[in-house]
């Protein structure tokens, strides 16, 4: 498991009953938009093609019912049954509701480091569980590049130093010590 | 001829048994499975979150999930499951839902 709550490091703290602080370098904060950005820009390109039903559209049925190609957005969107057909028709109808949530989690965090003045971030409950869900999704998405799947983490220590994945691997391990120094902190509500 | 008469005790199991074979709408169960990305405080956390768990019964989930590849984290209806894997999705846990009586 990845550590936390060292004092030196930075990463989430609680501040009272419903605020949750972090304060982060300029180079962490651009990191951060970075990845956030390259999310919210994946899940737009999976769009609603050829809706011509403006109903259909309303209530958020999509035309997709085959899974993603692309390997990252089928982690992202993965499918809810064993069985194809089932599988087909669960995503026709709630596929673009679910983008729209993770597009939701994305935007919340893009806004509050945008928005975060001296590289501090502070957010609420519900902004925590945004928040999680993006990094999350994040990790996620590395996790697939990195083939964390096939990979143990020994070897993806030893990735040689001019090996971009060296330095995937580093943002992804960092991301996890971020992610888990904000559930530490919200644990410590005893919801 | 078969009758149901006093000596018939019509007991809570099989009353629970008949109650099963009537409500077609029940044996559905929401699985999580083994990711090696989703840390193990995220399991717990996001299963305390959505189903109301305590961190003891959400905690012992994921140590399922972890070690045995798989758990059932919901029961219930077909409706009641997919509004459970969506919210699961949603927070990027690999869920799927099928019958409770399918081999997981």
């Amino acid at each position: 498991m990845t550590p936390h709550d060292s004092d030196e490091q930075h990463g989430f703290h609680r501040h009272g009953d419903n605020a949750f602080v972090a304060e982060f370098s300029e180079s962490e904060r651009e990191v951060l938009i970075n990845l956030v950005e390259q999310i919210i820009e994946l899940l737009a390109e999976r769009t609603d093609n050829h809706v011509d039903d403006p109903l259909a559209a309303m209530v958020g049925i999509t035309t997709h019912d085959t899974p993603p190609d692309d390997e990252v957005l089928l982690r992202l969107l993965p499918n809810a049954y064993a069985d194809q057909v089932d599988a087909a028709e669960f995503r026709r109808y709630t596929e673009s509701t679910l983008r729209a949530k993770k597009y939701a989690h994305s935007m919340s965090m893009r806004m509050g480091l945008k928005s975060a003045v001296d590289g501090i971030i502070e957010v609420d409950h519900d902004g925590a569980n945004d928040w999680l869900g993006a990094m999350n999704d994040i990790r996620l998405a590395l996790g697939v590049r990195l083939n964390v799947e096939q990979n143990s983490h020994d070897e993806l220590e030893l990735l040689a130093p001019d090996d971009p994945m060296r330095g995937v691997y580093a943002v992804y391990s960092w991301l996890g010590w971020l992610q888990e120094s904000l559930i530490v902190a919200l644990m410590d509500e005893g919801i | 001829m078969v009758k149901i008469d006093e000596s018939t005790k019509v007991d809570s199991a099989v009353e629970a048994a008949i109650k099963e074979i009537f409500n077609g709408d029940k044996p559905w169960v929401t699985i999580v499975w083994d990711d090696p990305v989703n840390l193990m405080t995220y399991v717990t956390y996001v299963l305390m979150e959505l189903f109301g768990y305590t961190r003891e019964k959400a905690h012992e989930l994921m140590m399922k999930v972890h070690t045995e590849g798989k758990a059932v984290v919901s029961t219930g209806s077909r409706e009641e499951m997919e509004h459970d894997v969506a919210r699961l999705h949603e927070y990027g846990l690999w869920a799927t839902l099928q019958r409770g009586d399918q081999a997981l």
